[in-house]
Order: structure tokens, then sequence, then C-alpha cells
């Protein structure tokens, strides 16, 4: 075909520019060719994966600057702690986050693990697609090896500060520090430091100076690592913070100790509950049923010469000889061929003829639920509330991978805005970035609905649109008292925690497997009060937990579980195995509250009775009324007899149920949680050495 | 209110009462006595109320008014379901003690608010609308076996007459034949003792009801009554009970044939047969109130045809008309009566209702100047 002059795209631009040539505004009827195969060859060529997500960060969770620093928290914490477990160590983790400029924050995230090998760091953290964990059907947290690498990349680019990592092995080795930057060209690490190499710091005291006049920051102990990275972000509080994630993170690993220490340098401390470890998960084969036809050929192809009957026997777990043998027959495919010489048309008859036979499922004891007493352990600890209820579903399988589901439930307490001291509530306003006052009520506050809101605003007698900033010192008083008074339990809707193999999720909540079965699931049944298609209503957290070798998320950045049948059927049991139990203390609860009531009722109406009476035919009142109020005593004698033989008032009745050994009942009053609980996020404590 | 009841009778006068007040006096009293006797001998104090509803209520051929059975509710103080009626009942009871002590009359919102007042202790009131109050002023009236006006309450007053007639209202002469546009409006207590009826000051030959009040206004414009020598009233829909007390006593005492023009649907229906026989709710006043001899003039379902009306009028029924006339023809009153059967019948069949301003399609008067003229003529109405 003829060519036209204008042979030359510019280089480095898209080819298919849509700039419209001068020939052919002229009317001209042949469209002309804007440029060559060869020409646009010259500008086609590989993408490293670098590049791919430092353009497309959304991917990875770094969506805008509010959730950019929750996920480089969040990243870091769960590579901590897989390191502490499988090494076996009872994890302690340091979160510093620092304010550094207007939207910049350093955030520094330490832990006592096993520490990292010199020549790893650099890898480690500067190179996306890197790690121990993508290669492995196993339960950890952390499943692809991109995200504490891909945070350091976020940092660098968006305040060009290098990524610091100091990792120490054992007291008596050198600590090894390092700067680096990720190169995305090449998605490989440059170090800037030490010339290119990085600085071994001595042990000892020698070291701990060196830490000093070089300002690194690290907690000194025998052995761990800590990494820093600078970015540009934005703190906030509530939903979706850091602190959120922490705290739940806290509920569901209650085998940790945490400090985190936010920017106004308030520190949280969560104390661990339970003193051994997790069971460590056992890596497994994967299950034929899992795996794709693509995987299977080049599972083939990576085997080394063997026969298919041996592969299969070897490669999956859950094959044995006779199914092999059976797997074999129905694809019609020798069971002594050699893997080298099966083709592609044989592989898929393979994988056809795999999901035809009756495989059993895999082994499940690969999988370490939390357990219910360490659900409520950590539920208790963290969630106010005055019934707890746990359950752990046997494990199950989905696609050929097990997975097991868990549920704990907290019920009652006292809300976030009753315990909130007005210190804190002064310095929420401050610094909350809410518009008006109702959006920093449901914001700041978790399951504070929006009618509960607007109650509290109708009792404060304030505006609703008055921005909480700007509030005078009468208004804000005002605004205490009323958060102190109104009941919002009404409005209240149910607090729900996912998590997928011990992390917390937090966004993409209607997205996710889980939510869709909690609004699928009537509560309406255990006592609970729940419009079509909502959350149900009350004072009411729910954590589920959902541990399996491979998780099925939506995306990369690990937000939302997909919906399997069998996990939304396994995530309805359990809830419905704590439902009942809510139900069942919910229907105690209330039988007991309606004797109390009756008694009340009675004696509510008897003094109106009797004044009426008497103001018919001047009986003497107060005669006619201790006449009533005898009768009445009469007639609820019998709901006082069965409290006082147990010796017990009447109210605390419901804690006598017996519901078996997965429910925790307690005072909510004497709750530790809920005195110290402030701004429905952590237990809030100044530190002493401010 | 618990408070100010501290001194009743320090605070008024007590007003000399009638042979009738005195009669609802022991009536109340005896309602009080047993209370403080229960209680005294420790039993629940219960009061029995006769039931008012359809199940308790039967039709009398005999009579051919709708009365009251036997059935009777208990409603026990310490019931947990039952003690905030019961209370309320027992104020109720002492609100119109107090009414009749000081010898006046208060309409039933006025006795809500006298009652309503929150209960000591609790965030409680003891009526949360007059709807809860209204219902008990019923329970009281039938357990009293005394009604509204024997206990001192009024409604509002609803309808007007027009008319050859001359009555006394509380002592004073009224002449209905000279009302002007607005009518006499009936009172909502119309005994004997406030209206006074004489067939020597009453010329009128028979009593033409009318649904509502546009309708009337037509009637009256016309000078129907003056024309036909009738008296001329109105309900304002459903009749309420000083109208049909005062149709009553004007058909008994004066010997007042009465004919009814109401719309054709089943609510037109439903208001006539009140007017004949009495309603559910009230059926222990149906003695006093039903006015077996009333005549339904108007409009039949064969209206449509018969006065050629136009299309345009015709309003198609709804599925709750349908239901409700199915429902109306199977009352025991008109059951038996072929004409009424074929009637209702036929309106279900035509699939329309008819208003009385329908008939002004066809001329402005045609209702006064011809159609009621000629029905009368005719002698033809239902019965």
């Amino acid at each position: 075909m003829a060519t036209t002059k204008r042979k030359k795209a510019p280089k480095k631009k898209a080819p298919t520019t849509k700039r419209p040539s001068p020939a052919s505004t002229n009317g001209e009827a042949k469209p002309k060719r804007r440029t060559t195969a060869k020409a646009m060859a010259a500008s086609q060529r590989e993408i490293s994966v670098s590049e791919f997500f430092a353009k497309n960060r959304h991917l990875l969770g770094f969506d805008n600057p509010r959730k950019a620093l929750l996920t480089t928290v969040k990243e870091a914490v769960d590579n901590s702690l897989d390191a502490c477990e499988e090494a076996g160590i009872l994890p302690e983790i340091w979160v510093h986050i620092e304010q550094t400029g207007s939207d910049r924050y350093k955030v520094g995230i330490q832990d006592n693990g096993p520490g990292i090998l010199k020549k790893q760091i650099p890898l480690i953290f500067g190179k996306l697609l890197y790690g121990s964990k993508f290669h492995r059907l196993r339960q950890s947290r952390g499943q692809q090896g991109i995200g504490i690498s891909a945070a350091g990349m976020y940092g660098v680019q968006t305040t060009g500060k290098p990524v610091k990592i100091i990792s120490k092995v054992s007291a008596r080795k050198p600590a090894h520090y390092y700067e680096i930057q990720i190169d995305t060209k090449i998605n490989q690490p440059k170090i800037l430091n030490g010339k290119g190499d990085g600085v071994d710091i001595a042990p000892g005291d020698p070291g701990t100076q060196y830490i000093k006049k070089h300002g690194i920051e690290w907690v000194d102990q025998p052995h761990g690592t800590r990494v820093t990275i600078e970015l540009q972000a934005k703190f906030m509080r509530g939903r979706g913070s850091v602190g959120e994630y922490l705290e739940q993170t806290a509920i569901a690993n209650p085998h940790i100790s945490l400090h985190y220490c936010d920017p106004d340098d308030y520190v949280y401390d969560y104390e661990r509950t339970a003193d051994s470890l997790p069971k460590e998960p056992k890596e497994i084969k994967p299950h034929p049923y899992g795996v794709e036809i693509g995987r299977l050929a080049a599972m083939l192809q990576e085997a080394e010469s063997m026969t298919v009957g041996e592969f299969l026997r070897t490669r999956f777990s859950r094959v044995t000889p006779a199914i092999a043998k059976r797997v074999c027959a129905t694809a019609k495919v020798s069971s002594r061929a050699n893997t080298n010489k099966v083709g592609r048309a044989e592989s898929d008859a393979l994988h056809q003829a795999i999901q035809k036979t009756k495989i059993s499922n895999p082994s499940t004891d690969c999988i370490c639920p939390i357990g219910e007493d360490l659900i409520l352990k950590g539920l208790h600890h963290v969630v106010p509330a005055e019934f707890y209820v746990a359950a752990t579903r046997p494990p199950a399988v989905y696609r050929g991978n097990p997975f097991q589901i868990e549920v704990g439930l907290a019920y009652g307490g006292t809300a976030p805005t009753q315990s909130i001291s007005k210190d804190l509530l002064l310095e929420l306003l401050e610094e909350t970035d809410a518009r008006t006052i109702r959006q920093f009520l449901i914001h700041t506050f978790n399951g504070l609905g929006s009618d509960a809101a607007d109650k509290i605003i109708k009792t404060a007698a304030l505006g609703t649109r008055q921005a909480p900033g700007k509030l005078k010192p009468k208004e804000s008083d005002k605004l205490f008292t009323a958060m102190k008074n109104v009941n919002i339990s009404d409005g209240q809707t149910m607090e729900v925690m996912r998590y997928a193999n011990r992390v917390p999720l937090q966004f993409q909540q209607a997205a996710c497997a889980v939510t869709q079965t909690v609004l699928a699931t009537n509560w309406r049944s255990y006592g609970l009060s729940q419009s079509r298609g909502s959350l149900p209503r009350g004072p009411v957290s729910l954590m589920i937990h959902i541990a399996s070798v491979w998780v099925p998320f939506t995306s990369e950045s690990k937000e939302a579980i997909a919906n399997y049948p069998e996990i939304q059927k396994e995530i309805r049991l359990g809830l419905q195995a704590v439902g009942r139990k809510l139900g069942m203390y919910l229907r105690r609860r209330l039988k007991v509250k309606q004797q109390t009531d009756r008694r009340e009722v009675f004696l509510r109406y008897l003094k109106e009775v009797s004044s009426a009476v008497s103001e018919i035919n001047g009986a003497k009142q107060s005669e006619l009324y201790s006449q009533l109020v005898k009768v009445a005593k009469k007639h609820t004698a019998e709901a006082d007899m069965k409290f006082d033989d147990r010796g017990r008032p009447i109210d605390q009745d419901p804690k006598d149920l017996d519901l078996g050994e997965n429910v925790l009942i307690v005072d909510p009053a004497s709750h530790a949680a809920a005195i110290n609980r402030i701004g429905g996020e952590e237990d809030e404590q100044e530190t002493d050495d401010e | 209110m618990a408070k100010k009841r501290a001194a009743p009778a320090a605070r008024r006068a007590k007003a000399k009462l009638s042979p009738r007040d005195k009669k609802t006096m022991s009536r109340l009293t005896g309602l009080a006595d047993r209370v403080v006797s229960a209680a005294n001998a420790r039993r629940d104090p219960h009061v029995d109320i006769p039931s008012r509803t359809l199940s308790n209520v039967r039709y009398s051929p005999r009579k051919r008014i709708l009365e009251m059975g036997s059935n009777k509710n208990r409603r026990q103080l310490f019931d947990l379901s039952q003690a905030k009626a019961y209370m309320r009942t027992m104020l109720v009871a002492s609100g119109c003690k107090q009414l009749l002590d000081q010898g006046k009359t208060t309409s039933l919102r006025g006795l809500y608010y006298m009652l309503k007042h929150t209960i000591e202790g609790a965030k409680e009131n003891t009526f949360d609308d007059q709807g809860e109050c209204d219902t008990i002023i019923e329970d009281v009236e039938v357990l009293l076996n005394s009604i509204r006006e024997e206990l001192h309450l009024y409604a509002e007053n609803r309808g007007a007459l027009v008319g050859n007639i001359t009555l006394r209202d509380r002592g004073d002469v009224i002449d209905c034949s000279r009302m002007g546009s607005g009518g006499y409006a009936i009172p909502s207590i119309v005994e004997p003792e406030v209206i006074e009826l004489s067939s020597k000051m009453c010329k009128a030959k028979f009593i033409l009801h009318v649904e509502k009040g546009t309708v009337w206004q037509r009637f009256n414009e016309d000078r129907f009554w003056e024309t036909h020598n009738c008296i001329l009233t109105h309900g304002a829909g459903q009749p309420p009970r000083g109208v049909r007390r005062l149709l009553h006593r004007m058909h008994h005492e004066l010997k007042l044939p009465i004919y009814c023009v109401l719309d054709n649907d089943p609510w037109g229906y439903y208001i006539y047969s009140v007017l004949k026989q009495g309603s559910i709710n009230l059926a222990f006043e149906s003695q006093r109130m039903a006015i077996p001899d009333a005549k339904y003039l108007g409009l039949r379902s064969i209206d449509f045809e018969r006065c050629q009306l136009s299309d345009s009028v015709k309003i198609a029924l709804n599925d709750n008309d349908k239901k409700r006339a199915k429902q109306i023809a199977k009352y025991p009153w008109f059951e038996k009566k072929r004409a009424w059967q074929s009637e209702i019948q036929r309106m279900l069949k035509n699939d329309f209702k008819l208003e009385v301003e329908s008939l002004i399609s066809k001329d402005i008067s045609y209702v006064t100047e011809v159609y009621v003229p000629e029905r009368l003529k005719a002698k033809d109405w239902l019965d």
C-alpha cells in the first residue's frame, strides 16, 4: 500500500493519535494511513509490573490519600504478623504515624519478627511481585508479594523520600539499614545509602549510638524489622481509618500486642490476651478440582519426566493411585505416558476428566481458625457489650480450596457517644473534616445511624448544617449533654467486621459475599429488628472470619470476598449458629423484662384508678390504693417466688441462662472497654511520657 | 390532675341534680363502690362491658331494629393487656361525675383534655389521642346503660334542618321556616329537656332527609319545603346521633313519615340502613334512634336510564365498593327484601354509582322540581 510522506509518528506517543491530518480535511475521500506497522512497532515495548501498578495504583488500594495511609499500614502489619507467626514468635507490633507536612505523613511499622537477611531486604521492599507466599498454598495474610513494595513505591512517587528499612536477625549480629527506592522502569530496587550497599550497624553500644546519631527510628530489641515510609496521605478517624483497622486486627488476633501512636501522639495499647500462637498452618498441594486448564498444562510442563499417573499422584492432594487411574481412563490418556509427551489436547481431556471424577475433599487440617474461645476473648477485650457468642464452622471446600468460617457476635453495651469524654469530643470536633455536625456524628462514631444523629442534633437544638469546627463553647456543651442523654440504640445498625485470614477488610462492604449473606439472613427470628434489604438494628457487632489457603478476593486490593455459593452457605450456617444463641438470650431477657414490667404497669395504674374511684364515691384514696397494691402483690407473687428462690434480683436472671461453652455474658456496667472506650475507636490512654 | 383532685369538694359548689342526673349518679357511684368492695375482699376489680361487635348484634325482625345481644367482655384491672383500659374506664367515669356535679356539659374533645395527663412516675399519658377516649366513653355508656347525653357529653353540631315547624330549644322558640339559607343546626343533644316538640306547632306533613349539605342547599334554595310542606334535613354524610335522635323523635312524636334521598352507592345504602335499623356500634341506642318506617326514595340504580342521564355522570365502582355492596346485600334486614336485592344487583351490574348531584346534569332544579315530586306522587320508594 502506498505510504504517505508522514512516515514517522512522534516517538513515545501512543500510535493512535487522533490529530486530524491536514490532507484529510480537504474533503479527500480516501482515508489516509497515519502510521505503519513498522513505525508502530518502534513504540511497542514491554511494560514492567512496577510501571503498570504505578499508573494503576488504585488496583492496590492507593486510590486516595486517606486509603493510601491505611493500605500502607495494613500491608506492613500483615507482613510482620505473617513473619512472626511463621517463625514462631509471639508478635509485638509498633505502629507510629507522624505528620511531616500538610498532606505528608511518615509511617513507621516495627515488629519483633525474625528479621530479614541482608541481601533479601532490597528485593522484598523494592521489587514488586517478590515474595514467598504466592507459589504455595498455605493460609497466610499476604498472598501476592505486592503490597509493601507498592506502598514504598507510592511513597517515593508522592514525596520522593526513600523507604527506610532496618532489620536485625539476632542480638549479636549487626543490624542492616537500607534506604531504597524502586526503579519503576525495570522493577528493581535502587539502594541509596552506603554507596548502594546499605549500612551495617554493629550490635551493642556503638550501634545504638550510630542509630541515635543518624536519627534512625528503632525500638531496641534483639531481632525484628522496621520499615519507614513517608507518603502523601490524609489522616482520619472513624470508618475506614488506621485506628479501626488496628482495633479490628486486635479482635481477630488476640495473641498479638499492638502499640499505635497516632499523629496527635495518642498511644493506643492492645495487650495480648492469649499467650500462645495459633497452630501453624500447613502448606498443601493443590486439589485437582481447583486447578484450571492453563495451570494444569503449566504444571505438566514443569514436571520432570514422569508418568502421568505419578504426576497426578505426587503433585495434587487427595489423588490416590486408584483415582489417578480412573482420571486417566476417563481422559483416555495412558497413565504410563510421559508427561513430556502430553500435548494440549490430552491435558484438556485430563482437565475434563478430573472434573468428572469423584475426588474426596482436600484435607482441612491446613487451616487454622482463631477458635471460639479466642474470638470471645478478642471481642470482649475490645468491644464493650453484655453478650458475646462465637461459632467456628467445620472446614469446607470451594473450588478445591479448603476454607473455614468463623462468626462472633457481641450484643448490647453502652454506645460510644455515651461514653465519650468532654475533652475528646472537643478534640474530635476540632480535627474532623466533616462539613456538618450530622456528618461528623455519623462518621466518627461507629454504628451510629443517621436517625440517631438527627435525634442528638435535635436534642442539642443545633442546626443540621452547622460546621463542627465552628461550634461555640455553649453549643458544644449542649451537644455533649445531648450525646450523653439521647438513647441512640434504636437508630443503631449492626456493625459488620469482616476478616480474611485474620486481616480486617474495611472497604467495598456492599460487594462482599459476607455482607450480602448477613443482609440475606433473617435476623428478625433472632430477636433483632431488621427492615427488608438492610442490616439489622440494635447495638450489635458481628465479626466474620474466613480462613483459607487461598481467599477468593474480588480484586488485588483485597477488599471484598467473591461470591462462591459454598462460602455463602457456610457463612449463613455460622450466622444462624450465633443467631440462635442471641435469640435465646434476647427472648429470656425480654421475658424477665415483661415480668418486671407487669408489676410496674399495675402499680402505675393503681394510683390513677384509686383517685378516680375516690373522686366518684368519696372513698379514701390512700386506703383504697394500699388495698389495691396488696391485691397486685398477690397477683405478681408468683413472679417473685421464682427469682427469690435463686436469691437473685429479677434483672440479673438472663445471665444464668446456660447457652453452652461458646457464649460469654458479662455485666455491661463493669466492662473495662465500656469505660475506656472513646470515640468509637480504641481504648485511648494518654502516655505517661508525654 | 392528681393534685387538682386533692380537694374536689372545696373547689366548686355542687349543682342541683335533675332526677335523670340522679339516676346516672347512682349508677356511677355503684361502679366505684364495686371497686372498693373488690379491693377490700382482695379480689380482682373488674367491669363487664356489653360487647359492641357484629357478633353481639342481633336483628329483631319483630321490632325491625338492630339490638344488642347479651355478650359481655370482662375488663380486669390485673390483666396486663387490660389494665390501662380499666384505668381509663374509671377515669372517664370520674370525669362524668365531675360534669354532673357541676351541672355542665362538655364536648368529647373537652372530656379528652380534661382527663389527659401524664401518669405519675411514668412517661405515659392517660390518653394519647381523642379516639382512645371516645371508645372508652362508648364503653361507659353501655356499661352504665346511660347514654352520652346523660353523662353530660356532646359531640360537635352536625346536620341542619329547615321546614314548617317551630320548636323550643332551651326555651327559645325557633321557627324553622325562617332560617335563611343556613338552616337550623341540629345540636348533638336533642333530648326533651333541650328540645321541645309539639304537634301543634308543626304544619309539615313529612320529612325529607338528604345525604349532604350541598344537596340540602339545593332543596332549600328552591323552597322545596314550602311548596311541599315538609321538613328538610341533612346529616352531612353518615348522620350523627343528634340528627338520628331528632328524626326519631319527630317521626314518633309528630307522626311524620320520613323519606331519604341518598347517593346511589353502597355508602348511601348503608346510611339508609343505619337510619332505619341502627348501627352495630351503637346498637344499644337503636331503641331510641332507629326508624324502621323510613323510606328510600332515591337515587336508584335504575335512575340512569329512567332519567336518561348522560354517560359522563357515571362513577366507576371500585373493588371496595363492590365488596361493601355484597356485604350489605347479605344484611338480614335486606336479605329477605326482593326489591332491595334487585336494587343492589342492578348497581353491581351497572358497575357504576350515581351521586344525587348527577341529576343536575339534566337541569339545576331537576331534583327538586321533577325527580322527588314524581317519586312522592307515584309512591315509588324502597322500604
